[in-house]
């Protein structure tokens, strides 16, 4: 049976609020196809997927205008549990999804739901499992996965529900390079040994694209581009909304034809169009400040969570004032281990660690957090008030800061994060890219000497990533010292001036960043995926392009200039 | 620290849920019948072994001595209060006063009830340490509608022989029982009630809490991992924040627990949520009362094996209780004294 999905002028407004999220939408997706959903946070891409699984209008509340249809199926008349036969959701994070203790549990929980007789489901389970690659981790406990194998382990789940339509919510947004590459193999292994129908919401366009038949592009609720992927692609780039990837973007400003998506086939159409010739001019970003003071010594550090098994071995560090670095490895390589020392959330099982001179062992971590501001990933474990500006001054008042400074101090904070407007607004009104930005304000309102950030850009779109390392860049200008644990080599290569990596608790490289982008095996060994414009700078190292660039301006005045050179002859 | 379930091979481990639960109410009914401390100690004793063949001899240690201070108190009062009226002399606590006499009959009931709690804890810790909640969960599920007459009649005769053998006393004394003078008829009157009472306990306790229930309690298991990991990183956060969460002052306390509570509380809302959107994606609702289980529940030998054991010593601690000689080791103590 073909389950076709059509919406017919589809609007839907949230029962607590006056703005559509979605509007006037009329879409036709047919069975078997592979559409990519994207779009800037908030432009209702998650509300769209809701309405295909009939969240919306049988879970969330609201006004839902026009007609949902799943094949033969109107979304209004049939409940959840019913279209979960047809249609497997699959979220952005995998472990608010995991409900059981066991991943066998967790696979078969749709099938008993749905009364498969046992032997079935355990054939199913089985089935699931081996299609996933998760074979032997049947009783293993979901939460003690890694990110790639909890959604994998959510899209087995999935898949022993024999769903006939795979809704993928930003599948990949909270994975390492690894697991993002395991995920985005499977998507393509069930989409087309089973010809299943996939949508997908995702940001990361350069690892999407080459899967996907079709491109809906949404913003303020619409659909505002549609077609095949050439076809979006060549209509170009919407300001805020729409942004090609790279490659496709140089491809486009030297003026190939062709829509390539990786570094390597941008090389090969090059080379057939033109006669390249030598770069000229070569740029030069100098990075960061100079060094200062030691901030933090970290000296021969182990520690071990239970006896015989150390998460940290023998680290050596020093971090000295106005440092910008990037802490990156694979998922349980002890990253977080390592920051809990820096705040004293963890204490050393073997060697010191000394934040500005003082020793962790002794002082609390509520003195150390003078001294050093730490902003977690999930802003809602650090938000304690109902109010920004409760939640700004609760920091000061914890640290005995004088009232008369509180307002100088707030609106300082709230400047730097571009968040001013909200300074009386509720913490429940804002997004999730809001709520990091006033995590942030409300450490950055203590004024620390150092900054310790994980992984700040989870979930947010490109146009919010690059705006909150802008902010932290300008924070590094001014002296703050950073330490920002990520996965996004991209940004980081632009950003940071010195990477340390660390692999099963062990420093495997610590030096300027530019060293570790031209160690392609280290980087491959910690899951590290080069920048795009790294990897195509690399291909066109011999024409006299820098091998570490990282910048989109300097890879497209090289390849003008190489382009130019041809022109000259 | 938190009782969990332990992976591991034993003999316990291997053993139906069900069992495992029986172990626990049984155990609960035998330190309820037995008050002999020889065989309390044996019942101990034997739980004792099984637990440490199950899982880490210290931390089974290390539970236990948390509550040997409490027990010993319980015990002490049994010493000090519990003195029957023909009881054995042997001293007065407070000597000048004549006041709290102790009794041979309360040292030994003393150490009856201090093997009797702790038998009742161990079997708890057993019951959690080696069985996984979700099993837990659903041994107390309705699962499956379709069970054997033979076993359902077999169920209903070994408790309406357990009833029968508590209720004895009502047809064997002169009185008349339900108006009833003549022995043989009253016993099986007796016999008939214990039957119908153990028919309707059967359907009452048979039939398991519905599988809305009996889901929410298996996701409620599976949950409480990831809360106390929440509950951990929030703590962390704030303490990272420069907010003293333990402060000596006890106001200080109370201000820093409403500043943790808010983003548990929020924390634990939006959990919920997510596990409600997560399982009606799966189809929770698609019909609820035909939903299926891939867990088997099997009885095997070594299962058949326990439950014949813990029916043996329960009816055996009635019929012991029955002819009077409930307290053996106190009837040999007492002949030895006089």
């Amino acid at each position: 049976m073909e389950y076709d999905i059509k919406f017919d002028q589809v609007s839907f407004r949230y029962a607590d609020s006056d703005a559509a999220v979605l509007q006037d939408i009329n879409l036709e997706i047919n069975s078997g196809q592979i559409v990519l959903i994207t779009g800037p946070a908030g432009s209702g891409k998650t509300t769209l997927c809701s309405c295909i699984n009939g969240l919306i209008p049988h879970y969330h509340e609201g006004n839902l205008e026009g007609k949902v249809t799943i094949g033969k199926y109107d979304t209004k008349n049939i409940r959840v549990g019913g279209l979960a036969s047809i249609v497997g959701m699959v979220f952005q994070d995998p472990e608010s999804q995991l409900v059981t203790n066991s991943v066998a549990d967790e696979v078969a929980f749709g099938p008993e739901n749905f009364g498969v007789p046992r032997e079935k489901i355990n054939k199913r389970v089985a089935k699931a499992l081996k299609a996933t690659r998760m074979t032997g981790y049947e009783e293993r406990e979901p939460h003690t996965l890694s990110g790639g194998e909890q959604q994998s382990c959510v899209i087995a789940a999935t898949y022993s529900m024999h769903p006939e339509i795979y809704v993928l919510d930003e599948p990949l947004a909270n994975l390492d390079p690894q697991g993002r590459a395991k995920v985005l193999e499977l998507v393509k292994d069930i989409a087309q040994e089973f010809g299943k129908t996939m949508i997908i919401v995702e940001h990361a366009l350069e690892e999407i694209l080459p899967y996907v038949d079709r491109v809906v592009v949404m913003d303020k609720g619409r659909i505002v581009r549609d077609g095949t992927v050439e076809e979006v692609l060549r209509a170009g780039d919407i300001k805020n909304v729409f942004k090609r990837p790279d490659i496709t973007r140089l491809a486009q400003a030297i003026g190939l034809p062709g829509f390539p998506l990786q570094p390597e086939k941008l090389v090969e159409e090059l080379q057939e169009k033109y006669k390249l010739g030598k770069v000229k001019e070569v740029f030069d970003h100098p990075r960061g400040n100079g060094l200062g003071a030691p901030v933090i010594e970290l000296d021969n550090v182990s520690h071990s969570y239970e006896a015989g098994v150390n998460a940290l071995y023998d680290v050596n560090l020093t971090i000295h004032q106005g440092e910008f670095i990037a802490l990156m490895g694979r998922n349980g390589a002890g990253k977080t281990t390592l920051v809990s020392h820096i705040i004293g959330l963890l204490k050393p099982s073997q060697g010191k660690v000394l934040v500005v001179g003082q020793d962790t062992i002794n002082t609390p971590t509520h003195i150390l957090a003078r001294h050093v501001g730490f902003c977690f990933q999930n802003p809602n474990h650090q938000i304690v008030s109902f109010t920004i500006q409760d939640e700004m001054k609760f920091g000061l008042k914890a640290h005995g800061i004088d009232e008369s400074e509180y307002p100088e101090r707030i609106d300082k904070a709230l400047r730097i994060v571009n968040m001013e407007e909200y300074a009386n607004a509720e913490v429940f009104d804002l997004g999730k890219g809001q709520k990091q930005r006033i995590a942030f304000a409300s450490v950055l309102t203590l004024e620390p000497e150092m900054l310790v950030i994980d992984e700040p850009t989870t979930g947010q779109d490109p146009e919010m990533a690059k705006e909150i390392f802008e902010i932290i860049k300008k924070l590094n200008q001014n002296g703050t010292t950073v330490l920002l644990i990520t996965h996004n080599v991209d940004y980081a290569a632009m950003y940071a001036k010195r990477a340390i990596v660390l692999n099963h608790g062990r420093v495997k490289f610590d030096g300027p960043i530019d060293d570790l982008l031209k160690d392609e095996p280290l980087m491959q060994e910690n899951s590290l995926e080069l920048p795009h414009i790294t990897r195509l700078a690399k291909q066109l190292s011999p024409y006299g392009v820098p091998a570490d660039t990282v910048f989109f301006e300097d890879m497209e005045k090289y390849l003008q200039q190489m382009v130019e050179v041809r022109h000259g002859n | 620290m938190a009782i969990e379930y332990k992976k591991g091979n034993s003999f316990l481990h291997n053993l139906d849920a069900r069992t495992k639960l029986m172990i626990f109410v049984g155990g609960t009914v035998i330190a309820m019948i037995i008050i002999d401390p020889i065989l309390m100690g044996i019942l101990f004793l034997t739980l004792y072994f099984l637990g440490r063949n199950a899982i880490d001899k210290d931390l089974l240690n290390n539970n236990l001595k948390v509550l040997v201070v409490i027990f010993l108190t319980f015990s002490l009062f049994q010493v000090l209060w519990f003195t029957p009226k023909d009881s054995y002399f042997l001293f007065y606590l407070i000597p000048w006063k004549n006041w709290i006499p102790v009794t041979v009959q309360g040292l030994i009931r003393g150490v009856a009830v201090f093997f009797r709690f702790f038998s009742v804890v161990l079997a708890v810790h057993l019951m959690l340490y080696t069985t996984p909640p979700v099993e837990l969960a659903l041994t107390i599920t309705e699962r499956d509608k379709k069970r054997t007459l033979q076993t359902s009649l077999a169920v209903i005769l070994l408790l309406g022989v357990v009833f029968f053998i508590t209720a004895l006393p009502y047809a064997t004394d002169t009185g008349a029982f339900l108006g009833i003078q003549q022995t043989g008829l009253k016993l099986a009157a007796l016999g008939a009630a214990c039957l119908a009472f153990a028919w309707i306990v059967f359907k009452v306790l048979g039939r398991g809490l519905p599988a809305e229930m009996g889901v929410a309690l298996m996701l409620g298991f599976a949950t409480v991992g990831i809360m106390a990991k929440q509950t951990e990183q929030i703590t962390n956060a704030q303490k990272a924040r420069g907010y003293d969460v333990q402060p000596k002052n006890l106001i200080a306390r109370v201000k820093v627990l409403t500043a943790l509570l808010i983003p548990i509380f929020l924390a634990t809302m939006q959990r919920s949520q997510d596990i409600s959107i997560a399982i009606l994606s799966r189809g929770f609702d698609y019909n609820i009362s035909e939903r299926t289980y891939r867990r088997e529940f099997t009885f095997h030998r070594q299962d058949y094996l326990v439950l014949a054991v813990l029916l043996f010593v329960i009816v055996g601690g009635l019929l012991l209780d029955r002819m009077g000689i409930s307290n053996p080791t106190e009837t040999i103590i007492m002949g030895w004294i006089q």
